[in-house]
């Protein structure tokens, strides 16, 4: 049985595609966007975030597993000695262990995403994998997608394109939309906000469209990084044929206190668009034809 | 929007209570707005004084005429008002003086004399809360069609040739003529007051006075012929019932949009008024209601479907919903009734106010109501048209009163089948002996449905006792008047004389419950972290030095509104249950017993005689009210929420079932959260769920509107079937709030 570490689901999710869906998101990206409000998505191990304001220092924990311990009734965690097995989640009485990282075979994954489906089959909704960078576990996804297209869900992959061709060739035959991330067209701008070049990224992106799936466009708005590549992506964006929408995600910096929690940098922009920002960022996008939404 | 509707707003928010004063929800009639014209009449004192003058005349009559009499001096004498600032009319003595020398005095004489050991019985119960009950006038919703119809003339000739063809086949009893007689009594005293109206408001010259004028004429004399008259005729009808006469009318139209919809039409087609004019007479009238303000809350429904099928949407029904917007109230409130063929476009407009913090809105669904009430034998039309009264409860259109006399503490029974029957909050044993001590689960969770039977069979008896004097004591000839039903039968509509006479009993703490029956499984008999005898000392003591063990029962995946399969296996056991015991058993009036899944204002005034439970609810902690999960264990999410509620079948409740959702604003934004809701809604709905209303809160906003009240001015939350405002209530009511909001980040 194939498995994957996901590092989330959530529920009646109405933002990741149409409809009411649940949304999976696995673990591990490619890309280190400054921006990325999902920290927990980027490395492909599991990790526990630790919000200290919650903590009862209770040491419930530290009786299990030799990463926690209390120290003068206070509660240390010693982020080397964690292996990643999750135990101190459950039983943490303040819910101020969060373990991102959970092992999970496809049967289990599904039976717990149908348990949603007549929400699903009221709203036009379905499952989304998301990330991360879902496709970097493609063939967990395939599995996943297969086995939920048998059941008569609507699926969507929200990735950020920059796996491989063959990554896409497999999970194309499952999935009903593409919730495409573009971040960028110059790639000295996609260099400098992602650390990576976007050359494999467009150029999945021109396959999936050759191939005529639909593909929906998010472009996270993050002012003084990508903000000046709008009038680019809407040129790119005009030549393909199987854009259904393109949405434009303002930027916000809620994800601090999921980097401190991780024990990571927090690397978050400052500046947040403004409404008018996004306004006419939308705009310039519909000039080139394209069904563009704030 | 309006012409002067906000230059006379400030006039109508203190039409019954200074709102620059504090306002107490419980006695709101206490002050009577602005000065009346003393010429007019007598104030309350003048009006008690006189009634107990009359009382030596009217002790011995018959109740029905007695209250009659009563009623018929308050009208000839309460001073009145028509208002420059008003389109409706004002009456002064609107506190029911007249319980001092009726309804009072047959409830003491009922409570003392007829029935001492109900009394004695429920004295220890009371002060427990293991339940509660009275004799409850707080559920009438009259056939408004066919007072809208008739009028008050109208109605009374009706109810003349209906004594007519009785006496034709029959001499009367004393019993039904006093019935008539009352009816002929209350009847021509209103007509009488509305000519007083009409006489008083000839002599006033202000801009509204011509237009007051001639619809009191026309009222006078017969039945309305416009929108404007239909209104006023409503709003006469309302106060006299519920503020003269002592019976609560809680809905106003049975369904507001289609009662007055042929008055709009004709008035729009004929020009008689334009679309603008009725929506500022709408402004004033609801706005009679924002003034009473009852903590509960005004409700009046809308939509629904037809006799035919079809959908009751109509313009007006968008006009109503424009103007409530507008006047931005949440008093009265709003039950809309939504089918599958309810227009996407109306529930969509709702759907935007709810999450913009109009939340004074709850969504019924048919479906699931005509499954409900069918299974006590009512028609398939009868179902699906059925009233809406009160906070959520449904009942036959015109034909149905349901009481709501008794209200069950579920959660009180686990803590008497811990401690053998000995309530913990009086020390006094109020249940039955079931054991010290238990082997397994199964034999706890039986004796928990031993407490709890032994709970409901006495008090239901108590009940049956009571509501045999329900029209002794408080008689309700104008009420009756409008029933045909009631007039065939010559007897009382509220107690005995509609089609069906039902009395229903109310579920508190049902999710409370159910958490504590699952931990004591879990903890007790399944884990063993504790053994049972140690449980009885952990609650004795408030959870004090078990704080652990508390965190460990919170944590527990246990809690109802999660999905838990075998939690909600439970909670569908323990509400089927109930509903068995419950529904179809016969009260003393001619009907049954409906089971209810809403707890009023109950799930806090019981908690706060409840000690500490297994659940980790802390001593004097309000319980769960409604299907709604314990405030703050709902934490995977409105889809298993909502698994949860419909794993309870909602069915089984042929009263009323309501699920409170608090959805985080986030999760609702924009046109995908708009189609959310409304697809959470409809799902709902397919599962046969009923009531559903929400709050949409993230609790961020509500710490800030604790810190910061004068920020909030506006900020309203759904309590139990009714709104509050955030800075009305208290720090732990507050508390309970931001607690359920922090689960659903």
């Amino acid at each position: 049985m194939t498995t994957a570490i996901i590092s989330d689901i959530k529920r009646f999710s109405v933002h990741d595609g149409d409809g009411i869906r649940t949304t999976v998101f696995l673990k591990g990206c490619p890309l280190n966007c400054v921006w990325c409000h999902n920290p927990e998505g980027i490395s492909p191990k599991p990790q526990l975030a630790y919000y200290k304001d919650k903590c009862l220092s209770c040491g419930e924990c530290a009786d299990i597993c030799s990463a926690h311990s209390l120290s003068g009734g206070l509660h240390l965690y010693d982020r080397e000695k964690c292996i990643g097995c999750g135990r101190c989640e459950k039983i943490c009485l303040g819910n101020a262990l969060k373990f991102y990282g959970r092992r999970t075979d496809v049967d289990s994954l599904v039976t717990l995403l149908l348990e949603d489906k007549d929400f699903y089959d009221n709203s036009g909704g379905g499952v989304t994998v998301s990330g991360g960078e879902p496709l970097m576990q493609a063939d967990f996804c395939t599995e996943l997608l297969k086995k939920l297209k048998e059941n008569a869900i609507h699926t969507a992959v929200d990735t950020c394109g920059c796996v491989s061709k063959e990554a896409f060739v497999k999970v194309i035959p499952y999935t009903d939309i593409f919730l495409f991330d573009v971040k960028a067209i110059s790639e000295e701008v996609h260099l400098y906000c992602t650390g990576l070049s976007n050359r494999i990224i467009l150029e999945n992106l021109r396959y999936i469209d050759r191939l005529g799936i639909q593909t929906e466009i998010r472009i996270p708005y993050v002012p003084d990084y990508n903000s000046g590549e709008i009038e680019k992506i809407g040129m790119f964006l005009s030549k393909l044929n199987c854009i259904t929408k393109v949405k434009v995600l303002p930027y916000h910096n809620f994800a601090g206190s999921k980097y401190q929690s991780l024990g990571m940098k927090n690397r978050l922009p400052e500046k947040l668009p403004s409404d008018e920002d996004i306004t006419s960022a939308v705009n310039i996008l519909i000039s080139y034809g394209l069904n563009a939404q704030g | 929007m309006f012409k002067t509707f906000n230059q006379d707003r400030t006039y109508l928010e203190n039409k019954y209570h200074k709102t620059s004063e504090p306002f107490d929800a419980f006695n709101p009639s206490i002050y009577h707005g602005y000065d009346y014209d003393a010429a007019t009449g007598l104030n309350d004192d003048g009006i008690k004084q006189g009634l107990a003058e009359l009382y030596g005349q009217i002790k011995d009559l018959p109740h029905p005429v007695s209250k009659a009499k009563a009623v018929e001096f308050v009208l000839d004498n309460t001073r009145i008002d028509v208002n420059e600032h008003d389109y409706f009319i004002g009456i002064n003595s609107w506190n029911r003086e007249i319980a001092a020398v009726t309804i009072s005095k047959w409830h003491e004489d009922v409570y003392s004399n007829f029935i001492p050991e109900v009394n004695a019985i429920f004295k220890d119960h009371q002060k427990a809360f293991t339940f509660d009950t009275w004799a409850d006038y707080d559920h009438s919703v009259p056939d408004w069609n066919t007072i809208l119809d008739l009028g008050f003339t109208g109605i009374l000739s009706r109810a003349r040739d209906y004594r007519k063809k009785h006496e034709q086949n029959a001499p009367l009893t004393p019993k039904q003529a006093a019935y008539f007689d009352a009816i002929e009594i209350e009847y021509t005293a209103i007509i009488r007051f509305v000519d007083r109206l009409y006489r008083y408001s000839l002599t006033k010259t202000h801009k509204k006075a011509q237009k007051i004028s001639e619809c009191l004429l026309q009222l006078r004399d017969g039945a309305p012929r416009n929108i404007y008259e239909a209104m006023q005729l409503m709003y006469i009808y309302f106060m006299i019932c519920e503020c003269i006469e002592h019976l609560r009318v809680r809905s106003i139209g049975n369904g507001l949009d289609s009662t007055l919809y042929k008055f709009y039409k004709n008035d729009i087609e004929n020009g008689v008024f334009t679309k603008e004019e009725i929506g500022e007479f709408l402004a004033y009238f609801m706005m009679q209601f924002s003034a009473i303000g009852n903590y509960w809350g005004h409700p009046f429904y809308m939509a629904g479907t037809g006799e035919h099928g079809e959908s009751l949407v109509n313009d007006l029904s968008y006009l109503i919903l424009d103007v409530y917007k507008e006047i931005g109230i949440y008093n009265p409130k709003i039950q809309v009734k939504i089918n599958y063929n309810t227009p996407t476009a109306f529930t969509d407009k709702i759907i935007d106010m709810i999450r913009n913090g109009r939340s004074s809105f709850v969504f019924m669904c048919e479906p699931g109501m005509t499954k409900a009430m069918m299974s006590l034998g009512v028609t398939y039309n009868e179902a699906r048209t059925c009233d809406v009264k009160g906070c959520y409860e449904f009942a036959v259109r015109a034909n149905e009163v349901s009481t709501a006399p008794l209200y069950i503490n579920l959660l009180k029974s686990v803590n008497l089948a811990i401690n053998n029957g000995v309530d913990t909050f009086t020390g006094k044993e109020l249940g039955i002996k079931t054991g010290e001590h238990f082997d397994d689960f199964d034999s706890f969770y039986q004796a928990y449905l031993a407490q709890l039977s032994h709970i409901l069979d006495i008090s239901t008896a108590l009940v049956d006792k009571v509501e045999r004097y329900l029209e002794y004591i408080n008689p309700t000839p104008m009420f009756s008047a409008v029933s045909r039903h009631s007039l065939e039968h010559m007897q009382d509509a509220y107690a005995f004389g509609s089609k069906y006479n039902n009395t229903i009993i109310l579920h508190v703490g049902f999710a409370s419950a159910v958490d504590s029956l699952m931990a004591v499984k879990q903890f007790v008999f399944d884990e063993q972290l504790v053994s049972f005898d140690e449980l009885k000392t952990v609650l004795a003591q408030n959870w004090s030095g078990y704080e652990r063990l508390r965190a460990k029962i919170l944590n527990s995946p246990h809690k109802f509104g999660n999905n838990d399969p075998e939690t909600d296996m439970y909670a569908a056991a323990l509400s089927h249950w109930l509903c068995m015991k419950e529904n179809q058993r016969p009260n003393a009036r001619g009907g049954i017993y409906k089971a209810a899944m809403h707890s009023a204002l109950h799930f806090r005034r019981m908690g706060a005689v409840t000690t500490a439970t297994p659940d980790g609810r802390l001593s004097g902690e309000e319980m769960s009210k409604n299907i709604s999960p314990v405030m703050g264990m709902d934490k995977n999410g409105i889809t298993a929420l909502l698994h949860s509620v419909a794993a309870v079948d909602p069915s089984l409740y042929t009263e009323d079932f309501c699920v409170d959702v608090m959805l985080h604003p986030s999760a609702v934004s924009g046109n995908d959260g708009l189609a959310a809701m409304t697809a959470l809604l409809r799902t709902y709905m397919k599962n046969d769920g009923i009531s559903i209303h929400f709050n949409i809160f993230d609790a961020d906003t509500l710490r800030d509107a604790q810190l910061h009240p004068e920020r909030y001015q506006n900020l309203q939350v759904r309590v139990c079937g009714w709104n509050v405002l955030w800075n009305n209530m208290s720090r732990d009511e507050q508390d309970m709030y931001i607690r359920r909001a922090d689960a659903i980040r």
